[in-house]
C-alpha cells in the first residue's frame, strides 16, 4: 500500500516537473560571461532610436550585453514587474509623479558620481528637484529630452490665410473667430484618452500658477482652488472652437483628423509629432507657446523632462551602467535621437532647435520655461478624468463643483505625502 | 486527532493522497487572500518600502467616491444584464424549441458569442460604436444616434451591457432550451385540455417546471456580471469621466498600475465579502423561491 | 388552471411556428452582423474606408490577404497561438487528471468522514472568490517564486477551477456504484489503480464537460497572463490583440485582419465539435 502512496506524490511531483521545464524552456540567449544590462523605456514612439542604440552600443562593447526593451503601455508594464519585483538595471521614463514615487519607495540609486552629468543644463536636473515629495541629497536620474507643450499648427494653412501667432490670451480667442469665420475648423480634441485633457490644461497652468503650486498646497499654505479656477474656465472656452463632441475622438483619432488637415490648431505638446507625421509624412507643423495670460510676458513655455533615465537601486552592475548611460549622452547618440523624434536636448551643445518647434526657440534658450502641473498629480487621482468630467459638465456651478472636488481629492489621495511634507518642514 | 486513529487504511490513503491537493489550493487561493487582507493594513505601492496605516484604507474605502461609484456602476451592470440577458434568452430559447425547421442549426448560430472571447468582442463592437452606429445616425438624423455612446457618460455603460448580452444570453439560452426539454410533453397535452394558451400556458405550466433553471440562470449571470472586466478594458477602459468603471476594473487599473496596491487589496477585501454576501443571499432567496412552487 | 377553453388549430399553430422561424432569423443577423463586419474591414485596405456606413460594410475591392500576413507579423502570431495552445492543453490535462481524483478522493468519503465533507466545502467555497480579489497578492506570490511565467499561469488556472471541477466530478461520482470500488478491492487493486482503472475511465462524460468548460474559459481569459506575464515577450492570443489595439490602434483593417486571425482557431474548433461543446456547457451549469 505504502507504494500507492508514493506513486501519488511520484505524480502530481513528475506533472509539476514537467510543466516547470515547459515554463522555464527558452528565453535564456546565452550572454557568454557577458555583463548584461537591461533597460526599459517608456517611449514606445522612439522604439527604432532604440533598437539602434542597442546596436551601437553592443558592437562597441565586448563585455556588456545591453537590452533595451520598449513596450507598449510601459509604465503599467514597468510597475507589474517591480511588483513582480523583476527590476531592470536601467529605466527611461519621464519626469512626472512616478519619479516621485519611485524615489519616495527608494527604489533609485544616487547617480551624483557619474562624470557625464555635468554636461546637463542645470535647469533641467533642478526640474528634476522640484519633483521630490521632501528635498533630497543626491542626482537620481539623468534628464535626457525635454519637450515642448503648446499649440501645434498647420504652417502652410496659417501662411496661407495670413492668421498670426498668437501671443496673449485675447489674441487667442480672436484667433480661434477668425479661422472659424473662415470655414475651417480651429482646434481638435482627442479627450476620449482623457489624459489629452491635461494637454491644455498644463499648458494653461504653466502661465497663470507658479511651479511650486503643489508643494505649498502640501505644506498648507494654499488651495488648489484659489489658483485653478481660472485655468478650468479657459480651457474650457477652448469648447466651442473644437469639433462637436471632443470625447468621442481619441488621441490618435485627434493626431489623424490634424494630420489631414481637418483643424488648424492641436493643444498638444511635440511628442505627438511623430505620431502626427505616421499618417503625413510631409506636414509642415509648427508649435507657439500657449498664450494664457493677458499679458505676454506672463507667457511661458510648458516643457518637461520628457525622458530621463534612472539606475535602479537593485542594479548590480553600477559601472556597466553608467557606461550606457554614457554612451547615450555621446553627442552622436543624441543627434541620432533628434533626428528620429522632434524634442530638446538637455545636454548642452550646440544643437539645432528642430524646425517644429523654431516659435520656441526663444523660450527653450533662455530657460523661460516651467514643468507640467500634472507631473505632481498621483495617478491614482486621476486629475485627467476629473478635467474631463469638467468640460462635459454644462451646468452653472460646474467649475465651483470641480474646483471643490479637487481640493478634497487632493488631501484624500496625498495622505502620506502631505504628512511627510509637514514633518519635514517641522524637522527643519 | 483521535478519530484520525480510527480511520482505516483505506482513509489513510485517501487522506495522503487528497493532502496535495489541498495544499496547492490552499497555496493559490486561501493563502493569497489572506495576504490581499495583510497588505489592506499598509500603504504599499506594490514595489519599495512601505509602512502599516492600520485600518485607515478599509475607512477610506466607503468615503471614496470613486469606489463607490465604481460598486454602484457594477451593481447597475450586473442588474440591468441578468434582467435583460433572462427574459431575452428565455423568449430565445421558446423560440428555438417550437417545432420548427432548422431548429438545430440556428441554436448552433445563438451559441456562437458565447464562444468567442470577450476583449476582441469588446474591440469589434467599439468599431460598431464608434463609426458605424454615429453614420447611421448621421444618415437618418438622428442627433441621439450621432453622437457615439462611448463618449456619453449617461450612456456607455448600456453600450457595455449590449455587449455583455450580446455574449451572455446564448449560453443562457441553451440552458433554458434544456430546462424546457426536461418538460415532459404529457404536462402540454394535460394543460391544453385544460385550456392553457399561449400566456396561461407559459405561466402556469412552464415556467414553475423550469424555475430550476431561471435560477441557475440567474445566479451564473449575476456572477459573470459582476466580474466584468475584459469588456470594459477593450470599450472604455472606464470611461467616460469615471462612468464605467468597474470593481475588477478599478482594482485591477489603479492597484497595478496607480500605485495604489494596498488601498486596493482592501477593497478586494471588501468586494470578496460583498461577493459572499450576494451569494449567500441569492442561494436562500432562489431556494425559498423554488420549494414555493 | 382549469378554464375550459380549446383548441390551438393546426394551421394556427403552422403560422406562428412561420413567424417564429422569422423572428428567429432576424435575431441571428445581431449575431452575424458583427462577424460579417469584422470579416469585410479585415480585407479592406485603409483608402477603402469612407466615413459612411458604405464605407465601412461594403464589400472590399479585391479580397486580398495582405492585411492578415501583415497583422500575423506585428502580432507574432504563431508565437500568441502556440501560448494559448500550450496554456489551454496544459490546464486542461492537468484538470482532467487532478480534479477527476480529486473529486474522486472527496466524493467517495464526504458523506462518512467529517475531515472530507470539510474539505469539500473549503474547496468548494473557493467558488466565491473572484480573481480580481486574488490578483494583486498572486502576482507578488509567483514572482517571489519564480513562477511568473507561463507554469504560473497554468497552476493559478488548475487552482482557479478546482473548486468547480471538483464539484462537478464529485457529483458525477454518484453514477458510479460504490461496488465497483469494492470489487477491484477484492481483486487486490489499491485506491489508485481503482481510480485509474475504474474510475477515471468510468468519468469519461464528465470529462468531457470539464475539458470544454476549462478550455473555453483558459483560452478566452485575459486578466490572467496580463497580470502575470506581461513585459515577459509572452503573449496569448487576446494579449496580443490588446497590446497591438494599444500600438496600432488607428489601422482598423489591420485590426479587425487581427481579430479575426484570434477568433477563427475557437471558431473552427466549435464548427467540428459543436455538439460536445454545448452539452459540457449545459452539464457544467445544470449539475
Amino acid at each position: 500500500m505504502k507504494k500507492k502512496k508514493a506513486q501519488a506524490l511520484f505524480f502530481t511531483v513528475a506533472l509539476a516537473m514537467g510543466l516547470l521545464s515547459v515554463g522555464c524552456g527558452g528565453g535564456d540567449e546565452a550572454a557568454e560571461g557577458k555583463t548584461v544590462i537591461e533597460m526599459v523605456q517608456y517611449k514606445q514612439e522612439a522604439v527604432d532610436v532604440f533598437e539602434e542604440f542597442e546596436k551601437g552600443f553592443n558592437e562597441t562593447h565586448d563585455d556588456i550585453l545591453l537590452k533595451i526593451d520598449s513596450p507598449n503601455d510601459a509604465m503599467t508594464i514597468l510597475k507589474t514587474r517591480f511588483i513582480r519585483e523583476d527590476d531592470p538595471d536601467i529605466i527611461g521614463i519621464g519626469g512626472d509623479i512616478n519619479y516621485s514615487n519611485f524615489l519616495d519607495a527608494e527604489m533609485l540609486m544616487d547617480i551624483s558620481d557619474l562624470d557625464c552629468l555635468a554636461d546637463i543644463k542645470q535647469n533641467y536636473l533642478d526640474t528634476n528637484k522640484d519633483l521630490e515629495y521632501v528635498p533630497q541629497e543626491g542626482v537620481y536620474a539623468m534628464p535626457y529630452m525635454a519637450n515642448a507643450a503648446g499649440i501645434l499648427f498647420n504652417r502652410d494653412m496659417f501662411e496661407e490665410h495670413d492668421w498670426e501667432i498668437p501671443t496673449t490670451w485675447e489674441e487667442l480667442l480672436e484667433l480661434c473667430e477668425t479661422i472659424q469665420s473662415e470655414g475651417i475648423l480651429p482646434m481638435y480634441f482627442g479627450f476620449k484618452d482623457s489624459w489629452t485633457c491635461l494637454a491644455p490644461w498644463n499648458a494653461i497652468a504653466v502661465d497663470l500658477c507658479e511651479s511650486d503650486l503643489t508643494y505649498k498646497v502640501n505644506s498648507g499654505e494654499t488651495k488648489f482652488s484659489e489658483h485653478y479656477a481660472e485655468v478650468a474656465e479657459k480651457e474650457k472656452a477652448l469648447l466651442p472652437y473644437a469639433q462637436k463632441n471632443p470625447v468621442a475622438q481619441s488621441y490618435n483619432d485627434a493626431c489623424t483628423a490634424f494630420a489631414r488637415g481637418e483643424s488648424a490648431m492641436y493643444v498638444i505638446g511635440n511628442y505627438a509629432i511623430p505620431q502626427i507625421r505616421s499618417v503625413n509624412p510631409d506636414m509642415n507643423i509648427g508649435s507657439f507657446v500657449f498664450p494664457a495670460s493677458s499679458n505676454a510676458e506672463e507667457n511661458i513655455l510648458n516643457s518637461g523632462n520628457d525622458l530621463m533615465f534612472c539606475v535602479m537601486s537593485t542594479c548590480k552592475n553600477k559601472e556597466a551602467a553608467y557606461e550606457v548611460l554614457r554612451y547615450m549622452q555621446e553627442d552622436e547618440s543624441i543627434r541620432t535621437y533628434l533626428d528620429a523624434q522632434s524634442a530638446v536636448p538637455c545636454k548642452k551643445g550646440d544643437f539645432d532647435v528642430v524646425p517644429e518647434l523654431e516659435e520656441m526657440r526663444e523660450y527653450i534658450e533662455n530657460g523661460l520655461v516651467a514643468d507640467y502641473q500634472d507631473h505632481h498629480y498621483p495617478s491614482e487621482m486621476a486629475v485627467d478624468a476629473m478635467i474631463q468630467t469638467y468640460l462635459l459638465d454644462d451646468s452653472a456651478d460646474a467649475t465651483e463643483t470641480f474646483m471643490e472636488r479637487f481640493d478634497t481629492e487632493w488631501v484624500r489621495y496625498n495622505k502620506d505625502i502631505i504628512a511627510k511634507v509637514k514633518r519635514y518642514e517641522e524637522g527643519e | 486527532m483521535k478519530k484520525k486513529m480510527a480511520w482505516s487504511r483505506n482513509e489513510r490513503i485517501f487522506l495522503w493522497m487528497l493532502t496535495p491537493i489541498l495544499i496547492l489550493f490552499f497555496c493559490f487561493n486561501t493563502l493569497p487572500l489572506i495576504k490581499g487582507f495583510y497588505y489592506g493594513l499598509t500603504n504599499f505601492r506594490g514595489y519599495g518600502n512601505y509602512d502599516f496605516v492600520g485600518l485607515r484604507n478599509f475607512a477610506d474605502i466607503f468615503g471614496d467616491a470613486r469606489v463607490g461609484k465604481s460598486y454602484l456602476f457594477t451593481f447597475k451592470y450586473a442588474i440591468v444584464m441578468t434582467i435583460a440577458v433572462n427574459v431575452i434568452s428565455l423568449i430565445l430559447a421558446l423560440g428555438l424549441n417550437s417545432n420548427i425547421r432548422g431548429k438545430n442549426a440556428l441554436r448552433g448560430v445563438y451559441f456562437v458569442p458565447n464562444i468567442l472571447g470577450g476583449l476582441v468582442v469588446g474591440y469589434i463592437f467599439s468599431f460598431i460604436f464608434t463609426y458605424i452606429l454615429p453614420a447611421i445616425g448621421e444618415a437618418t438624423g438622428s442627433q441621439f444616434l450621432s453622437n457615439s455612446l462611448l463618449a456619453s457618460t449617461r450612456w456607455a455603460w448600456v453600450a457595455i451591457v449590449i455587449v455583455g448580452a450580446w455574449q451572455g444570453i446564448a449560453m443562457n439560452t441553451i440552458i433554458y432550451i434544456s430546462g424546457l426539454q426536461t418538460v415532459p410533453e404529457e404536462v402540454y397535452e394535460a394543460g391544453m385540455l385544460d385550456g392553457a394558451t399561449g400566456w396561461k400556458k407559459f405561466k402556469n405550466i412552464t415556467l414553475p417546471l423550469i424555475m430550476p433553471f431561471v435560477s441557475i440562470n440567474m445566479v451564473l449571470c449575476m456572477k459573470n456580471a459582476m466580474m466584468v472586466f475584459d469588456q470594459i478594458m477593450a470599450l472604455t477602459k472606464g470611461g467616460p469621466s469615471q462612468s464605467t468603471e468597474s470593481i475588477s476594473y478599478l482594482i485591477y487599473n489603479n492597484g497595478m498600475s496607480g500605485g495604489q496596491f494596498g488601498f486596493q487589496s482592501a477593497n478586494a477585501f471588501v468586494f470578496f465579502i460583498v461577493i459572499v454576501a450576494i451569494s449567500l443571499f441569492q442561494t436562500k432567496f432562489l431556494g425559498s423561491k423554488e420549494e414555493q412552487l | 388552471m382549469n378554464k375550459a377553453k380549446q383548441n390551438e388549430g393546426a394551421v394556427g399553430g403552422k403560422l406562428v411556428n412561420r413567424i417564429i422561424l422569422a423572428l428567429l432569423i432576424i435575431g441571428c443577423l445581431t449575431i452575424l452582423f458583427p462577424l460579417y463586419m469584422t470579416v469585410i474591414i479585415a480585407f479592406k485596405q485603409p483608402s477603402e474606408m469612407t466615413n459612411d456606413v458604405a464605407g465601412a460594410l461594403g464589400f472590399p475591392q479585391s479580397w486580398s490577404l495582405s492585411n492578415f500576413a501583415e497583422a500575423m507579423r506585428v502580432t507574432d502570431f504563431w508565437h500568441s497561438l502556440g501560448n494559448s495552445l500550450l496554456l489551454t492543453g496544459a490546464t486542461v490535462v492537468i484538470c482532467v487528471l487532478l480534479h477527476s481524483l480529486g473529486g474522486y478522493l472527496i466524493g467517495r468519503k464526504m458523506r462518512k468522514l467529517k475531515f472530507f465533507n470539510l474539505a469539500y466545502l473549503y474547496l468548494i467555497s473557493g467558488m466565491f472568490v473572484p480573481f480580481a480579489v486574488l490578483m494583486m497578492p498572486l502576482v507578488k506570490q509567483t514572482a517571489q517564486i519564480g513562477i511568473a511565467n507561463r507554469f504560473g499561469v497554468i497552476v493559478l488556472y488548475v487552482v482557479f477551477f478546482m473548486p468547480m471541477n471538483v464539484m462537478l466530478y464529485s457529483g458525477y461520482l454518484s453514477n458510479i456504484p460504490e461496488a465497483l470500488d469494492e470489487a477491484a478491492c477484492v481483486d487486490g487493486a489499491g485506491v489508485w489503480q481503482t481510480f485509474w482503472k475504474i474510475i477515471f475511465p468510468n468519468m469519461k462524460p464528465m470529462h468531457a464537460t470539464v475539458a470544454v468548460l476549462t478550455a473555453m474559459s483558459t483560452w478566452n481569459d485575459v486578466m490572467t497572463p496580463l497580470v502575470i506575464m506581461s513585459g515577459t515577450d509572452q503573449n496569448t492570443l487576446p494579449l496580443a490583440q490588446l497590446n497591438f489595439q494599444t500600438q496600432f490602434g488607428t489601422n482598423y483593417n489591420l485590426a479587425f485582419a487581427s481579430y479575426l486571425l484570434a477568433l477563427l482557431p475557437i471558431l473552427i474548433f466549435y464548427i467540428v465539435c459543436q455538439k460536445q461543446i454545448i452539452n459540457g456547457v449545459v452539464n457544467g451549469a445544470v449539475k
